[in-house]
C-alpha cells in the first residue's frame, strides 16, 4: 500500500507541475490555463477542462527550497511592499525574475481569487491581472455574517456566471453531471481527509506530513485519486504506533512555517508533540445540500475564515478538545490578519509568536524557546 | 443613539451615523490599518458611541466585528460586492435591509420608508454641495476644502445641504492629484498647502469619490435604489477593480494637467499598498512622480511636511 500511496502522489504531483517552464521548456500547455486562489470552486474548472494553478502554494513550495529571500526582496524594489502578504511577494519576485524551484506556472488565460479567505488574494489578482493582461474574475463570499437566503442567490448567480465565461473561454459546455460527480469526489476527499488527520491526537504522526500532505486537498480536491490517496493514508496511519504520552500534547494555530524544514519549531518544541492544528482542517469543507449549486454555496461561502468570530470561537474550540492539547502556540503572522484574530477567545494556556509564513526574518528563535519554556513551565505546573 | 461608521459605503439615508475621523488614546491593536484600528478603540472606549457600523472590504474590516462582538454595543459589518459582481445590487439591497433591520432590533426603533426616502433626498442635496466643491477645488486651499466637507460631513443631516463658504486663494502652477483612504488627519491637507501645491483633482472617499456618487432613482424598492447609488461612485481599491481605477485616475491626471501625485496610506492598508505597486508605473508613464506618504494612525503626520517640501521642489 505504501508504494501505491506514493505513486498516487508523484503522479498527482507530476501533473501538476507539468506544464511549469522547467518541465514544459516550451510547449505550451494544451488547455487553457487559470490561475486561483486557494478556495476557489475549482470543481467547474476541472468540469470544463481548465487546468488551474494556486500561486499561494507555489510560494510555499518556494520558501520550503529556500529560495524566497532574493524574490521577497526583487517585488519589494519594484514597488509590492514587505508589509504586504509574503505569499504575493514570494511569488510575485519568481514572476519578475522568472525563476523557481520548478520554474513559473504556465501564463495564465484567467485570473479567478475569492474573497472567502481573507481580502488581500483579490486586491494581489488586480495585479497580476494588469501584468497579464488577462480577465480577472472576483467571487464574492458573503460569509456566515450575511442573510443565508440572499447569499445562496446571489453566490449561485456568481457561480453560474463563472459557468458560462469558462465555457466561452474553453470552449466547451458543463455537463451538469460531472459537475456533480467532481462535487462528489471533493466531499469524499475531505471525508477522507478528516479521518487521516483525526489519528493526530492518538498516533505517533509527524505535524510536518499532514502539513505537507493536506497539499493534494488543496490542488485536488475533486479528483478521484485524491479520496482515494487519503482513504489509503488513513489506513496506514491507523497501524501507527500510540502517540508518546510523555510529551505535552500542544495545539498549532496558525500556518505551517513553510520554511522550516519540518514546518514547525520542532527544534523549541523537543518536550511537545502536536496533538491538533487548524491549519489542516482549512479545506474540510462541508459539501452538503440538495443540488450541486447548494453544495458548492455551502462549501466555498462557510470557509472557516469566512465564519463569524462566535462559529470559529466554536469550532477551534471543538478541534482543541479533540486534540487533548495542553496549551498551544498561536502564531501572529504579518501576513495573515484573519487568521490571527481567529485564536482570541482561546481558553488554553499559550505562547503567542511574532512570525511569517514565509518571510524566516520574521521570527526569533531564541526568543521563541525562552517563551516556550515559560509555556512548558506553565502546563506542568498548572 | 449615537452610531460610529467607517466608510462611505454605509447607507447614510437609513439612519444618522457618525463618520469616524480620530483617536485619541492607548492603542494596542496591532498590524491592522491604523484606521480600522483607531476605529475599533475609539467604539470600545468611548462611552458615547452606542454602536459601529463598517463595510466588509478588507482584512482589516473584516475583524472589526471579532473586537466588537463582547463589546455590548451595536454593530453591524455590511458586505460590498466587488465592482461588476452579477447581482450586486440585488445583494447589497438586502444588506442594507439587514442594517435596518438590526437597527430596529436593537434599539427597538421603528424606520419607514417614507423616512429613508427623505433622508436620501437630503443626501443627494448634501452630495450635490460636495460636487460644488469639488468643481471650484483649485480656487481652494486644500485644508480648506477638506475642512469644509468634514464640517458638512459633521453636522445633522438637515444642516448639511447649505454650501460652507471658503475663501478663495490663488493656484500655483504645482498641481498635484491626491489619491487615498479617508483623510482623518486634516494636518495632511494643510501640509500641503504649506509645501506650494495645488491639488487640482482627488480620488479620496470624502471628497472625488463622494462626489461622483449618482443620486437615487426612485424605483420602488428604496433599498436598490441606494444599493445603485452607491455602486456607481467612483471606485475604491477594496472594490476590485483596478482596472477601472487605473483608467479613471490616468485620465483625470492627464486632463487636470497634474505634474505629480500624492499618494496617501495608512499603513498595513493592503488595498492601497497592492495599488501603489502599479499605480506609480502607470503614472512615471504619463512622466508624473508619485510621492508616497505612509501613516501609522489617524493622528501621525510625522516627516509629511519634510517629505512634501521635497517632492514640491521636483515639480
Amino acid at each position: 500500500m505504501a508504494q501505491t500511496i506514493i505513486r498516487i502522489k508523484t503522479g498527482l504531483m507530476k501533473e501538476y507541475y507539468r506544464d511549469f517552464s522547467k518541465y514544459a521548456k516550451g510547449r505550451l500547455p494544451e488547455k487553457k490555463v487559470a490561475w486561483v486562489t486557494a478556495f476557489t470552486p475549482v470543481e467547474i474548472l476541472e468540469a470544463l477542462g481548465i487546468s488551474y494553478y494556486y500561486p499561494e502554494s507555489y510560494a510555499a513550495v518556494i520558501a520550503a527550497s529556500e529560495k524566497e529571500q532574493e524574490l521577497l526582496e526583487e517585488s519589494d524594489r519594484n514597488g509590492l511592499c514587505s508589509d504586504c502578504c509574503s505569499y504575493s511577494g514570494c511569488f510575485n519576485g519568481c514572476l519578475d525574475l522568472e525563476e523557481g524551484p520548478r520554474g513559473v506556472p504556465p501564463k495564465p488565460d484567467v485570473l479567478i481569487a475569492t474573497n472567502n479567505q481573507c481580502n488581500t488574494l483579490p486586491v494581489w489578482w488586480n495585479v497580476l491581472a494588469s501584468r497579464y493582461k488577462v480577465p480577472l474574475i472576483v467571487l464574492d463570499y458573503p460569509g456566515e455574517a450575511s442573510d443565508t437566503k440572499a447569499s445562496l442567490e446571489y453566490v449561485t448567480l456568481q457561480h453560474k456566471e463563472l459557468i458560462s465565461r469558462m465555457e466561452e473561454l474553453s470552449g466547451n459546455r458543463l455537463d451538469l453531471s460531472k459537475l456533480e460527480e467532481l462535487t462528489e469526489n471533493s466531499r469524499r476527499s475531505v471525508e477522507a481527509w478528516n479521518k487521516v488527520i483525526s489519528y493526530l491526537p492518538v498516533k505517533d504522526i509527524k505535524a510536518t506530513t499532514l502539513f505537507d500532505d493536506i497539499n493534494f486537498l488543496i490542488t485536488a480536491r475533486c479528483r478521484p485519486e485524491t479520496a482515494e490517496l487519503y482513504e489509503m493514508m488513513a489506513e496506514e496511519t491507523e497501524k501507527l504506533d500510540a502517540a508518546d504520552k510523555e510529551k505535552i500534547p500542544l495545539f498549532w494555530l496558525g500556518y505551517p512555517l513553510w520554511y522550516h524544514n519540518d514546518r514547525y519549531l520542532s527544534e523549541c518544541l523537543s518536550d511537545f508533540r502536536i496533538a491538533g492544528a487548524n491549519y489542516i482542517t482549512w479545506w474540510s469543507l462541508d459539501y452538503s445540500g440538495d443540488d450541486v449549486f447548494e453544495r458548492l454555496y455551502n462549501a466555498y461561502d462557510r470557509t472557516f475564515l469566512n465564519l463569524k468570530q462566535s462559529s470559529r470561537d466554536r469550532r477551534l474550540s471543538e478541534l482543541i478538545k479533540a486534540s487533548g492539547a495542553a496549551g498551544a502556540v498561536v502564531l501572529h503572522n504579518k501576513s495573515c490578519k484573519c487568521d490571527f484574530v481567529s485564536a482570541r477567545n482561546v481558553a488554553l494556556p499559550q505562547v503567542e509568536l511574532d512570525i511569517d509564513m514565509i518571510d524566516r526574518r520574521y521570527l526569533d528563535v531564541e526568543r521563541a524557546k525562552e517563551r516556550i519554556a515559560l509555556l512548558k513551565e506553565t502546563v506542568c505546573t498548572g | 443613539m449615537k452610531i460610529l461608521s467607517f466608510s462611505g459605503f454605509v447607507p447614510e439615508q437609513i439612519c444618522d451615523t457618525v463618520r469616524f475621523t480620530q483617536y485619541t488614546g492607548d492603542r494596542n491593536i496591532s498590524h491592522y490599518c491604523g484606521y480600522a484600528s483607531d476605529f475599533i478603540s475609539r467604539v470600545l472606549k468611548d462611552d458615547s458611541i452606542d454602536g459601529a457600523v463598517y463595510p466588509r472590504t478588507c482584512d482589516s474590516t473584516r475583524i472589526i466585528s471579532s473586537y466588537l462582538s463582547d463589546s455590548g454595543k451595536f454593530h453591524f459589518g455590511i458586505s460590498i460586492p466587488p465592482a461588476g459582481a452579477v447581482g450586486a445590487d440585488a445583494f447589497l439591497a438586502s444588506s442594507f435591509r439587514e442594517y435596518k433591520e438590526a437597527l430596529e432590533k436593537h434599539f427597538d426603533i421603528s424606520i419607514g420608508d417614507d423616512v429613508i426616502r427623505d433622508r436620501a433626498e437630503k443626501i443627494d442635496r448634501r452630495n450635490a454641495c460636495i460636487r460644488k466643491l469639488c468643481e471650484e477645488r483649485e480656487s481652494h486651499s486644500f485644508a480648506d476644502h477638506l475642512g469644509a466637507i468634514h464640517g458638512l460631513l459633521e453636522k445633522p443631516l438637515s444642516d448639511r445641504e447649505v454650501l460652507p463658504v471658503i475663501r478663495k486663494c490663488d493656484a500655483s502652477d504645482r498641481k498635484v492629484f491626491v489619491i487615498g483612504s479617508f483623510l482623518s488627519n486634516i494636518k495632511i491637507a494643510g501640509h500641503i498647502d504649506e509645501a506650494g501645491l495645488t491639488v487640482v483633482g482627488d480620488s479620496l472617499p470624502e471628497s472625488g469619490r463622494l462626489a461622483s456618487v449618482r443620486p437615487v432613482k426612485p424605483s420602488g424598492d428604496i433599498f436598490l435604489d441606494i444599493a445603485r447609488s452607491m455602486l456607481s461612485m467612483r471606485l475604491s481599491p477594496t472594490q476590485d477593480s483596478f482596472r477601472q481605477i487605473m483608467e479613471t485616475d490616468m485620465e483625470e491626471i492627464g486632463r487636470s494637467s497634474a505634474k505629480g501625485v500624492i499618494y496617501i496610506t495608512q499603513k498595513y492598508c493592503e488595498p492601497y499598498d497592492y495599488l501603489y505597486s502599479i499605480y506609480k508605473d502607470a503614472a512615471a508613464a504619463l512622466g508624473v512622480p508619485v510621492l508616497r506618504l505612509q501613516l501609522n494612525d489617524t493622528e501621525d503626520d510625522r516627516k509629511v511636511s519634510l517629505a512634501l517640501e521635497a517632492f514640491a521642489d521636483t515639480l
